[in-house]
């Protein structure tokens, strides 16, 4: 390796003084020795004088300021998705919803004749009438699969809705409302309810799919809301709310499910009862 | 609390270790992200996600390690990985970089308002900056900002991003070069050498 070499090699540690004592004395020799290496080295150094003059934009206090909870407001939510992993069932019914039609139609009648058969057993059979407990067992209608993602796609959108809400522009700064992540969210929910709301097909769950409906449209309204504050916008989805008593109606739901003894879904820590700011 | 104080709660599950961990890095990760991604947006999402990372896998911090050797590290693949799954073009996530920097009043110095023409060749100069820092690769990138304006050792630097020493001399010789390229400084430096001889 000659001399230049050795020397380029170490113009990097020379130049924010970590070069080895030994190697300095020959380094500085050769600089003064030759001038290519010299104007080399007077480029880089000027380099780095020039990017010491770079700024970085700083984003103000206020978003230093709300940086925590903007962070542990990602923690519940990222909590909450851990929460919505799809159930067995729910896996059953994602495996099952690519047969076709007539998979359906023989599974049913196969089920039917099992029953009739189990029935007949019964009956007829010489173990007499099941026990009381079983038929009891039985008689409980579980809550779909359906209502119970639905329950917990209610509780999510509320959750986000409360943050929207309570939101103040004359006394928060817009980093505390993190709306890009709001409106990330909002798309997701608002796809995911088209799906449930066609599984809300049963006659007893009119309420339910108008609730999820509704929440449809403001979840799409909220992802559709400008980049920045867009308070107008905010304002616009606060009024609807209003409007269409919508924290009404998700109470209303909650105690219906709750009645029935549908499983709630478990709210996150911090979230455990959230309420609307004007209604505190 | 010091540094030792915040692992050993951070070990214990300790939430106010946690808080304390965010509230004495949080600059150092979000600048580093936002120098990677290029954009505040990303970077808020970069340094969150660091945070999360550091919240959820803390038993994988090797005792005995730096706390922020160990962040910088999360923040640095953090950063690749999002500029991975963005396939982000330089010149675009520059560009959103020199936007916020002349649209923002917060990067320019105070004395601009009151000497508009220093504010402009100020501004000028940052742009020539930000877009000679394009030209590196996010690795050099890297090694360059956290040699440059973290203040860290260059074999900081490689324990930090698991390079070796050699490695990261390379990266930095070369981010170092481009930079001269694109900032112009080897023309400087040649006229003035001229002219002193």
């Amino acid at each position: 390796m000659n001399e230049c070499q050795t020397c380029r090699d170490g113009m990097i540690e020379a130049l924010y003084g970590e070069l080895a004592p030994a190697g300095k004395a020959a380094f500085e020799r050769h600089l003064d020795a030759c001038p290519e290496c010299r104007t080399e080295y007077a480029a880089l150094g000027e380099t780095l004088k020039l990017m010491d003059k770079r700024e970085r934009v700083d984003p103000g206090p206020g978003f230093w300021n709300g940086y925590w909870d903007r962070l542990s407001r990602r923690m519940l939510w990222e909590k909450t998705e851990e929460g919505r992993r799809p159930s067995l069932a729910a896996r059953i019914s994602r495996v099952f919803s690519g047969l076709p039609r007539w998979a359906y139609q023989t599974a049913g009648a196969a089920a039917l004749l099992i029953v009739g058969i189990l029935i007949g057993s019964r009956l007829i059979g010489p173990s007499g009438p099941a026990p009381a407990g079983t038929v009891a067992a039985v008689s409980v209608p579980a809550q779909s699969g359906a209502v119970v993602q639905a329950g917990n796609f209610v509780e999510r959108s509320k959750v986000l809705l409360l943050g929207l809400v309570n939101y103040d522009p004359a006394t928060e700064d817009a980093y505390a409302l993190d709306l890009g992540r709001k409106k990330a969210v909002s798309r997701g929910l608002a796809t995911e309810a088209a799906a449930i709301r066609k599984g809300l097909n049963e006659p007893g769950q009119r309420r339910l799919r108008e609730l999820v409906a509704n929440l449809e449209v403001i979840m799409m309204q909220i992802a559709n809301l400008e980049s920045g504050q867009d308070v107008d916008g905010i304002e616009l989805i606060k009024q609807g709310v209003d409007r269409g008593g919508i924290f009404l109606k998700i109470d209303l739901d909650r105690m219906a499910r709750d009645a029935r003894g549908g499983s709630r879904p478990a709210s996150p820590a911090g979230a455990a009862s959230p309420v609307k700011k004007s209604q505190a | 609390m010091d540094e030792n104080a915040i692992i050993e709660g951070m070990a214990r599950g300790d939430q106010r270790a946690f808080h304390e961990l965010v509230e004495r890095f949080k600059k150092k990760v979000y600048y580093l992200a936002l120098d990677m991604a290029g954009n505040p947006v990303d970077a808020e999402d970069i340094s969150q996600e660091v945070f999360l990372k550091v919240y959820r896998s803390f038993a994988t911090f090797r005792k005995g390690a730096k706390l922020s050797s160990w962040l910088y590290r999360i923040t640095y693949n953090a950063s690749i990985d999002h500029l991975r799954r963005k396939g982000a073009a330089p010149e675009a996530v520059a560009d959103e970089l020199i936007e916020s920097s002349i649209g923002s009043d917060a990067g320019l110095p105070r004395r601009g308002a009151a000497d508009p023409g220093a504010a402009l060749e100020s501004s000028q100069l940052q742009d020539r900056i930000a877009r000679a820092l394009e030209k590196v690769s996010p690795q050099e990138k890297a090694v360059f900002l956290l040699r440059h304006y973290d203040d860290l050792m260059l074999k900081d630097i490689a324990s930090c991003l698991g390079l070796s020493i050699g490695s990261v001399k390379s990266y930095l010789f070369r981010a170092v070069h481009k930079l001269q390229k694109e900032l112009g400084t080897t023309a400087l430096i040649s006229k003035a050498e001229t002219s002193h001889e």
